[in-house]
C-alpha cells in the first residue's frame, strides 16, 4: 500500500484541473458579448443602487451592518453555552438570559430612533 | 470537572452595578422618552446614579474595614481598600464633570445637535434651529464611568482588557461630538480611536505572552510563575512590558503622550475635563495594581525603563506646555507632566507610595476638572457681538481678573496647584510623592522633578500675570457667558476642595494612608 | 510541525499590522492594520491554549472578538463620518490641530 495520502493529492489535482479547465475552456470557446448589463456591479439580481459606482454608498447599508454585528457577536456567546448547556445548568440559563435582555437594549433604541425604517 | 457557579456578591458590586445599570437605563429613556422632557431625566439619572454610587462606595469602604478585602465573581475582581479608594475618587471627579456637561453655558450644551450630520450640512443647521440635542451623551458617559470602576479593581488581565475597553470605546465617540469647530472635534475623535486601539493591541498582545508563560491571566497566578520558571524571561518581560505600554497610554506618559494635546484640544470642553481627570485616576489605580500584584519580582528589571518613562514624562510635558499658546493644549501638556509626577509615586513600590499616588489623583482631577468647567464659560465674540465658540487662545485671557474677578481667582488656585505653590492642594500632593519617592530610593527622580516644578511654575504665573495685570486686548473680544447653575457649583466645590486639601490635609491623608491596609 | 511555527506566524502578523498603521496614511487601512494586531493575539492565545492543554485561552479570544467587533462598530462610525465631512479618509488631511 503506498502512502495513504495520495488519494487526496490526487483528488487535489484534479479538482485544480477541473477548475482551470472551466476558466479556460470558457474563455477560448465562449461568446463573448458585453453590454452595460454585465459590466454594472453584481448586486444579486436586482438593479444596482445609485452611488454604488462612486464609491460613496448610502448609510443605511452602514446601519445594517452594526445591526448584524449585534447578531453576530450574540452567537459568540451562545454557542459555547449551547455546547455546555447541562453543566451550567440554572446559572448559565440565568446568566444567559441577562445576556439576552441586555444585548435587546440597544436593539430596541436603534428600532425607536427610526435605525430599521429603511426609507 | 463539574461546573461550580461562582458566588456573586451584589452588595459589593452595587457601585459598578448602579452606573452601568443607570446606563442601560438610559439607553432605554432614549428610546421611549419624548425629545421635550428627555433630557431632564437622563441629567437626574445621570448624577443621581453617580452619587448613589459614591454613597455606595464610602458604604463599602467601611464594611472592608471591618471584615477584610474579598474576591468577587470568581476572583475576577476585588474589593479591597485600593481598589474602593480610586473608585471612590473616580466617582468625585465623575460628578462634579458630569455637573460640567449637564450644563447648557450661554443657553446651550457643549454637545453638537447631530453628531450624524456633516458640519456645515444643511441638515446640522435644521437641527441646530429646532434645538435638538445629542442626550446620548449622558449615557454613554456612564458606561465610560463603569468601565473606570471595574479597572482599578480588576484582578485578571481579561477582566483588565474588558474594563479598558468599557472606558475607551465611549470616550472615543464622545471626543467627536463638540458644537463648536466640529472639525477639530472629529479629528479629535479619529486619532484618540486609531492610536487608543492600537496601544490596546499592544495591551493584548502582552496579555497573550503572559497567558502564554504562565497559563493563567490572573494575578495571583502570574505573581506565582514569576519566581519559579527562570527560562522563559524574555516571554516574562516582553509581556509584562507590552501590557504597560497598554496602560502607560492611557495615563498620557511619554512616549505615548501624542494623542493627548490633539485630544484634549479638540474634544468638548467639559468631556476634556471629565476625561482628563478620571482615566488617569483610573489608568493609576490599575498601573498601581498591576505593578504590585504582578511583578515586584522584577522591579529590578524594570526599573529603567519606568525611570525613563517618568523623566521623559516630566521633562517633555513641562517643556511643551511653555510653547502653548492655546490654554486646552497648555492644560493638556502641563497633565502630561503631572502623569510624570505620580509616577514617582508609583515608582517608590512602597506603601506610603500608593497612598500618595491616591492623594495626589484626587488633588490633580479635583483642580483639572475645576479648571476646564472655568474654559468652558470663556467665549468668544465675532464681528457682531454674537457670543461663539470657547476663547482658548492664551492672549484672549488678558484682563479677565478686572472684568470677572471670582472666575479668574477660582482659575488662578487651580494653576497654583497645579504648579504645587504651598497652602493649596497640589503643593501636598506633590510633598507627598516627594517624600514617597526618596523613601523608595529614587532621589534623582525627585531632583529632576523639583526643576520641572520650578520650571512648570513658569507658565502657570505667566497665565496669572496675564489675567490680572495685562490690559485686555480689545480686539479679541472675549467674553464670559451665563452658566445654568451646575458649573458654577463644580467650579466652587473643586476650588474649596483645593484650598481645604492645601490648609488641612491631614483627614485626607489619614484616609488615604489606610487605603493600603488591606491590599489583596 | 509543532505549535512554535504558530507563534512565529503570530508574532509576523502582529508586526504586519502594527507597521501597517504607523506606515498607511487611509484611516480605513490603518484601522484594518489594528484589526491584524488583534487577530495575531488572538492565534497566539489559542496557540498558548493548546500548549498548555487549557481553555481559558480560547474563552479569551471570544471576548477578544467581542471587542474587536465593538471597536469595528465606533470606528467605523467615525472614519464614515469624517469621511462624509472632508470626501477623504486620509489620515494626512486630518492635520488641523497642530500647533
Amino acid at each position: 500500500m503506498t502512502n495513504p495520502y495520495v488519494p487526496l493529492l490526487v483528488m487535489g489535482l484534479l479538482a485544480f484541473v477541473m477548475g482551470l479547465a472551466g476558466l479556460l475552456s470558457s474563455a477560448v470557446i465562449g461568446p463573448k458579448r458585453y453590454n452595460k448589463i454585465k459590466v454594472d456591479a453584481y448586486e444579486c439580481g436586482i438593479q444596482p443602487s445609485p452611488h454604488a459606482a462612486s464609491g460613496r454608498f448610502p448609510v443605511k447599508y452602514y446601519i445594517v451592518a452594526m445591526t448584524f454585528i449585534i447578531f453576530d457577536i450574540e452567537v459568540v456567546f451562545l454557542y459555547p453555552w449551547a455546547v455546555a448547556f447541562t453543566e451550567l445548568a440554572t446559572f448559565g440559563l440565568i446568566a444567559m438570559i441577562a445576556f439576552l435582555l441586555l444585548i435587546t437594549v440597544p436593539f430596541v433604541y436603534e428600532w425607536r430612533r427610526g435605525g430599521l425604517d429603511w426609507d | 470537572m463539574t461546573f461550580v457557579p461562582p458566588s456573586i456578591d451584589w452588595a459589593a458590586l452595587a457601585p459598578i452595578v448602579i452606573v452601568l445599570g443607570a446606563a442601560v437605563v438610559g439607553v432605554l429613556i432614549e428610546a421611549f422618552v419624548k425629545d421635550a422632557v428627555r433630557r431632564m431625566v437622563q441629567v437626574i439619572l445621570a448624577v443621581v446614579a453617580l452619587g448613589a454610587a459614591l454613597v455606595t462606595v464610602a458604604w463599602r469602604w467601611t464594611v472592608v474595614q471591618a471584615q477584610g478585602p474579598a474576591e468577587l465573581v470568581g476572583g475576577a475582581i476585588v474589593e479591597d481598600t485600593p481598589a474602593l479608594m480610586a473608585q471612590g475618587v473616580v466617582l468625585i471627579c465623575a460628578f462634579l464633570g458630569m455637573l460640567v456637561i449637564a450644563d447648557r453655558v450661554g443657553g446651550e450644551d457643549g454637545f453638537t445637535p447631530v453628531a450624524a450630520g456633516a458640519p456645515g450640512s444643511t441638515y446640522e443647521a435644521q437641527a441646530r434651529r429646532l434645538g435638538l440635542v445629542q442626550t446620548e451623551v449622558y449615557p454613554l458617559v456612564l458606561f465610560s464611568v463603569g468601565g473606570m470602576l471595574v479597572f482599578p479593581a480588576a484582578s485578571d488581565l481579561l477582566t483588565l482588557f474588558i474594563a479598558l475597553e468599557v472606558l475607551s470605546l465611549p470616550l472615543y465617540l464622545l471626543a467627536g461630538l463638540a458644537r463648536r469647530r466640529r472639525l477639530l472635534s472629529q479629528e479629535a475623535s479619529l486619532k484618540y480611536f486609531l492610536l487608543g486601539a492600537f496601544s490596546s493591541a499592544f495591551f493584548l498582545m502582552g496579555l497573550a505572552l503572559l497567558y502564554g508563560y504562565s497559563g493563567s491571566v490572573r494575578f495571583a497566578d502570574l505573581a506565582a510563575a514569576v519566581p519559579a520558571m527562570v527560562g522563559m524571561d524574555v516571554v516574562l518581560l516582553a509581556g509584562v512590558v507590552l501590557v504597560l505600554v497598554g496602560l502607560l497610554f492611557k495615563v498620557g506618559a511619554v512616549p505615548f503622550h501624542s494623542w493627548v494635546p490633539d485630544v484634549y484640544q479638540g474634544s468638548p470642553t467639559s468631556i476634556t475635563g471629565f476625561m482628563a481627570a478620571c482615566t488617569k485616576i483610573a489608568a493609576f489605580a490599575a498601573l498601581v495594581r498591576f505593578l504590585y500584584a504582578v511583578v515586584p519580582g522584577l522591579t529590578w528589571d524594570l526599573s529603567p525603563l519606568l525611570w525613563t518613562i517618568a523623566i521623559l514624562t516630566m521633562i517633555v510635558g513641562t517643556v511643551l506646555a511653555i510653547v502653548q499658546t492655546d490654554i486646552k493644549r497648555m492644560l493638556a501638556y502641563s497633565s502630561v507632566a503631572h502623569a510624570g509626577f505620580v509616577l514617582l509615586g508609583v515608582i517608590a513600590l512602597t506603601s506610603s507610595g500608593i497612598s500618595s499616588v491616591m492623594f495626589y489623583l484626587l488633588v490633580y482631577g479635583v483642580a483639572t476638572v475645576g479648571a476646564f468647567g472655568l474654559v468652558t464659560l470663556v467665549r468668544e465674540r465675532d464681528a457682531e457681538g454674537n457670543v461663539t465658540g470657547e476663547a482658548t487662545r492664551v492672549e484672549q485671557w488678558a484682563g479677565l481678573g478686572r472684568r470677572h474677578p471670582v472666575l479668574a481667582v477660582c482659575f488662578t488656585l487651580f494653576l497654583l496647584s497645579f504648579a504645587g505653590i504651598p497652602l493649596t492642594a497640589g503643593f501636598v500632593g506633590k510633598f507627598t510623592v516627594f517624600a514617597a519617592a526618596v523613601e523608595g530610593g529614587a532621589w534623582p527622580l525627585v531632583v529632576i522633578a523639583v526643576l520641572a516644578s520650578a520650571a512648570a511654575a513658569f507658565f502657570y504665573v505667566r497665565m496669572i500675570v496675564l489675567m490680572f495685570f495685562t490690559d485686555p486686548d480689545q480686539d479679541a473680544g472675549s467674553t464670559v457667558v451665563r452658566t445654568e447653575g451646575t458649573t458654577a457649583i463644580a467650579v466652587a466645590v473643586c476650588a474649596v476642595a483645593t484650598v481645604v486639601l492645601g490648609v488641612v490635609p491631614t483627614p485626607i491623608l489619614s484616609l488615604t494612608s489606610e487605603a493600603t491596609k488591606f491590599m489583596l | 510541525m509543532t505549535l512554535v511555527h504558530y507563534l512565529v506566524l503570530s508574532g509576523i502578523l502582529f508586526s504586519i499590522g502594527a507597521v501597517t498603521v504607523l506606515v498607511r496614511r487611509n484611516a480605513l487601512v490603518a484601522f484594518m492594520g489594528v484589526e491584524l494586531m488583534l487577530n495575531a493575539a488572538n492565534l497566539m492565545l489559542v496557540t498558548f491554549a493548546r500548549m498548555h492543554g487549557d481553555l481559558h485561552g480560547q474563552v479569551i479570544a471570544f471576548f477578544v472578538m467581542v471587542v474587536a467587533a465593538a471597536e469595528v462598530v465606533i470606528g467605523l462610525a467615525i472614519i464614515v463620518s469624517i469621511h462624509r465631512t472632508r470626501g477623504s479618509a486620509s489620515l494626512d488631511d486630518a492635520n488641523l490641530l497642530k500647533n
